[in-house]
């Protein structure tokens, strides 16, 4: 909203610099974004909160200025008198519009715009017209209430207000045709639309330089029907922007009032009265406030008298119940104002924001997850992996494309392909790595921590979910998998082969017999189909069980004896699984092994081509005694013909 | 044997003179000084002579053993002083660092200082419904202040919360944990919220907001300041300037917008806080008597406040970026900066 310090004037002379002005505005709640000067004027841009109606007009600012500055505004409302004229206008329903006031002069000429007027409404943003219609705003922004006038002689007949039809068609001032819906609320005659109401007029009713009669709306129409109407055609004007907020009956006249005072100055004619239909009451109310309560809610002593003399200058009645109760009675244009907890930011607002001190509360410190979570964050990025953070909305395209079932989607989407709900953390991932593919950038590995949601039984699931993908080494995901389980303390889980609809190579992560995760290799056709040149590995593991399951740590003793090694050297063939070598390995050696690692790995002309080899080096410890060298021979030759048994001829050999 | 000591001498010197490889020297002090070595087998012959001489004989064996062990070790310094040196100003190879994405960083920070003064830490969950997205937080539904929340609704059947949808702010949380548990009560809950903004570089459909709040007997406004203050002054700086301006928040009341002064130009003006010297970065206020009903709490007896950030804004500010998205695009490069 703009207005003019000039305009300002028009009601009373603030006698400050324009610049004070603003900033105790904005100390008061009301924030000037900008303050320039114009000529001899100084143009305010300030925000309007949803609440304050009443700043929605320069009236209304000059009482809220005028309070701020420490002083009442003294306020005459315009009138005029009262004279009735035969029009026959019919609402179709009173929800929609609850009053209805046309009112008549005849015989005007629409003469030059004074540039003093002119002035006023361009420096508060609206574009000179004509004379009426510039007065028109002109007593809109003065006032408040917004009004629509007509050239008379263009309406034919009886003036209607009621729903448009459907596929009815609107050509509004601004020059563009709408299809309009029952939402809409139309001002009609009995030929045609006239205007949108609340909202804007239309072309076939507008006043012209050479028009000599016309009707100045001026009504009261529900706020929730002039929203919904510009809603759904995607306009906002002056005019609906007030309607939608609050209007005010008493606003109403004075505009109204003010209006037809300044077309009879300025372009002449005569007054020949006014048509009213409907009518709204407006019941004042009295709300008590407590100085205590002022004390308790704000934590600073305001004195009774400073209090009242806060509430009088915002144009309050304000008596007094006993020593300690106020008894307000608020303007009719603040019915924000509603309890006493309003009337204490009325005071504390106006007082100063600024008074009130700092005061830190005690707290009594409670358990929460958050250093576990802040740990486990911190622990997977130990493993060399960053952290990307990816939208949770994507293409239902894709999700059908993963074949994913029962995913949620937005009724209301920003772009209509990107409408559901993720289910798996695979898309942001494979986003992420495209992303720093195309820029080639060195990628070690993302991992994402976010909510994963889906529909069950009519209802809806949402739960954390960790998801890891890299491109390269494509064993280290499992290492990941398993240190991420040992940092929770999750034993006795196991990898189990699964197929999965969207990757190859695929293992669940089982304990329990619940599922906690899984892992795989992205099949190659839907490497095509997003285009990532590069093969990906992605796991993912549900939190919320891995929350469930993690245990509290505990030393674990270990052997202080001497650790023997054994290496052995075989090759496999590659079909058959790895885990199968590691059972005859822990079966025939036994207690005494503590663990294997690969060494090396070989592909190469020393071995059949369907083969792969491997050096393994065992390590052997008694948690009891050092081993000897003999027995470590002993055990180790046994599992050297275990391997060469007629079951695994074929699939493996020594080497 | 004296004569062989003599000459055994020489020619140990000699020798060990020459070794121009540590493994030589390694073969050299196996042959002079092993098992095997001549001086061992003239030790072993020493009890077979006279007690005089194996007196003399003795001493000067030592000696000899003395003098190659000595020769020995100055060589091996020798080699070890030739030891092959690192060259350090090759360029280091590149080392696999994992990192917390900066806005989760910056959750952790302010979480971590609200934790100090006690708040305990919430999340919520991001799919909501009507009652405690708009309704319980006082927001009318068909109203113009529902239109800074403008929300994206979901498929889901309604319940008895009406529609379900995507939070578009973390107030919701409030509801949650005050319709669950008695006060005293001070929250902090961060996470992710959604509204269908068109994206540019101050708008994501997607961001993150840290809301607070307390609850108890004789809070007051006082303490919503002085909470903000230690806030601000522990994570931008401790000469942080506070303002706070009268706000409309449908959930709080009074209401207030925090402006810090701007942490760029220290209050002078500049382009970041377009000329004001201020910075908005957070909105708060008395948590509304009617918020309080609606989670079945007596405003008579407790009153609260509340508090609500958005982290891309303050990560913006601290971190000085321009877009906001850059912080869903993961550029690695982004990434490792922090």
């Amino acid at each position: 909203m703009k207005f003019t310090l000039n305009f300002i004037k028009e009601f009373f002379n603030p006698q400050k610099e324009a610049s004070y002005i603003a900033e105790r505005l904005t100390l008061a709640g009301v924030e000037v974004e900008s303050l320039k000067k114009e000529n001899d004027d100084w143009i305010f841009e300030i925000e309007v909160t949803s609440n304050r109606a009443d700043l929605l007009s320069i009236f209304g600012l000059a009482n809220e200025i005028s309070a701020v500055l420490g002083k009442r505004l003294k306020i005459l409302f315009p009138s005029i008198k009262k004279k009735t004229v035969d029009l026959k206008i019919s609402i179709e329903d009173k929800k929609d519009c609850p009053l209805y006031i046309a009112s008549v002069i005849k015989g005007i000429k629409v003469v030059k715009t004074p540039d003093w007027l002119k002035e006023r409404i361009a420096n508060c943003g609206i574009n000179s017209v004509n004379s009426v219609v510039d007065i028109g705003n002109y007593s809109m922004l003065k006032w408040g209430h917004p009004l629509h006038i007509f050239d008379l002689d263009k309406i034919e007949g009886r003036i209607f207000i009621r729903r448009a039809k459907e596929g009815e068609f609107f050509l509004g001032l601004d020059g563009k045709e709408r299809r309009l819906t029952s939402q809409n609320l139309v001002i009609a005659d009995e030929k045609k639309i006239i205007a949108l109401a609340g909202i804007i007029g239309a072309e076939n009713s507008c006043v012209d330089e050479n028009t000599k009669n016309i009707l100045i709306e001026t009504a009261i129409f529900s706020p929730l029907t002039i929203r919904k109407s510009r809603q759904i055609l995607g306009i906002s004007t002056e005019s609906s922007y007030r309607f939608e907020r609050k209007v005010f009956p008493q606003l109403l006249e004075a505009t109204r009032a003010a209006s037809v005072q300044l077309i009879l100055k300025l372009c002449g004619g005569n007054f020949l009265g006014s048509k009213k239909v409907g009518g709204v009451s407006s019941s004042s109310k009295k709300i008590k406030l407590n100085v205590n309560s002022l004390k308790r809610y704000v934590g600073v002593d305001i004195s009774f008298s400073e209090a009242k003399n806060i509430l009088e200058r915002l144009n309050c009645k304000v008596s007094k119940e006993n020593k300690e109760v106020l008894k307000i009675e608020p303007p009719f244009f603040r019915d924000d104002l509603k309890e006493e907890v309003d009337i204490i930011e009325e005071v504390i607002r106006i007082y100063g924001y600024e008074k009130v001190p700092e005061k830190l509360p005690s707290i009594l410190p409670q358990k929460d997850d958050f250093y576990f979570w802040l740990s486990f964050k911190e622990f997977l990025t130990r493993l060399g992996l960053k952290e990307i953070i990816t939208y949770s909305i994507v293409k239902e395209s894709y999700l059908e494309k993963l074949k994913e079932k029962n995913f949620i989607k937005i009724v209301n989407p920003l772009r209509k392909e990107e409408n559901a709900l993720r289910t798996n953390l695979l898309l942001g991932i494979i986003e992420a790595i495209r992303y720093n593919l195309n820029q080639k950038n060195k990628i070690d590995g993302f991992f994402e921590i976010a909510h994963l949601y889906r529909k069950e039984d009519g209802r809806f699931i949402e739960e954390p979910y960790l998801g890891i993908g890299i491109i390269e080494k494509p064993l280290y995901l499992k290492s990941y998998i398993e240190e991420i389980l040992k940092f929770l303390n999750i034993v006795n889980f196991e990898f189990k082969k699964e197929d999965l609809p969207n990757f190859t190579s695929a293992l669940f992560v089982e304990k329990d017999k619940k599922i906690v995760g899984f892992l795989g290799n992205l099949k190659k056709e839907l490497r095509d189909f997003f285009d990532i040149k590069k093969e990906i590995y992605f796991a993912q593991l549900n939190l919320s069980l891995l929350k469930e399951m993690r245990k509290d740590k505990f030393f674990k003793p270990f052997s202080f004896y001497p650790k023997v090694s054994r290496d052995i050297s075989l090759a496999k063939k590659k079909e058959f699984p790895f885990e199968n070598i590691m059972e005859i390995i822990k079966s025939s050696v036994g207690e005494y092994l503590e663990s294997v690692e690969v060494i090396d790995t070989y592909r190469g002309e020393k071995i059949p081509p369907d083969f792969e080899g491997f050096t393994l080096r065992l390590h052997y410890r008694s948690f009891e005694r050092t081993l000897q060298s003999e027995e470590v021979d002993k055990l180790h030759n046994q599992l050297r013909k275990k391997l060469l048994f007629p079951e695994v001829k074929g699939k493996i050999i020594l080497r | 044997m004296e004569e062989k000591i003599s000459l055994l001498e020489k020619e140990a010197e000699e020798e060990i003179k020459k070794v121009k490889a540590e493994k030589e020297l390694e073969e050299a002090r196996v042959r002079y000084l092993g098992r095997k070595s001549t001086i061992n087998q003239l030790f072993s012959q020493l009890p077979k002579l006279e007690k005089e001489k194996r007196a003399y004989i003795g001493r000067r064996l030592n000696l000899l053993k003395e003098k190659i062990e000595r020769l020995i070790k100055e060589k091996k310094l020798q080699f070890e002083k030739k030891e092959e040196e690192i060259d350090f100003t090759v360029i280091s190879p590149c080392l696999h660092v994992g990192r917390k994405h900066l806005l989760t960083q910056v959750i952790e920070e302010i979480c971590q200082i609200f934790k100090n003064l006690g708040f305990q830490i919430i999340e919520g969950n991001e799919i909501e419904d009507e009652w405690h997205n708009f309704s319980a937080l006082n927001i009318p539904l068909e109203h113009p202040s529902r239109d800074v929340f403008d929300t994206f609704y979901l498929d889901l059947p309604p319940q008895e919360g009406g529609k379900f949808l995507l939070r578009s702010h973390t107030s919701p949380s409030q509801i949650r944990v005050m319709e669950k548990f008695s006060p005293p009560l001070a929250v902090i809950s961060p996470g992710r919220v959604y509204r269908p903004d068109n994206p540019d570089a101050s708008h994501s459909f997607m961001f993150h907001q840290i809301e607070g709040f307390c609850v108890d007997k004789e809070i007051d406004f006082s303490h919503l300041k002085g909470v903000l203050f230690y806030f601000a002054q522990s994570f931008f700086s401790p000469q942080v300037k506070l303002r706070f301006r009268p706000h409309y928040f449908p959930f709080t009341e009074p209401s207030a917008e925090v402006d810090i002064s701007c942490i760029i130009c220290q209050g002078k003006g500049c382009s970041v806080c377009k000329g004001k010297g201020w910075l908005e970065v957070l909105g708060c206020g008395m948590i509304h008597p009617k918020v309080l009903k609606n989670c079945g709490i007596n405003p008579k007896k407790f009153s609260g406040f509340a508090f609500g950030m958005g982290v891309e804004r303050i990560a913006m500010l601290k971190y000085r970026i321009a877009d906001i998205r850059i912080f869903f695009e993961n550029d690695v490069r982004f990434l490792e900066q922090f």
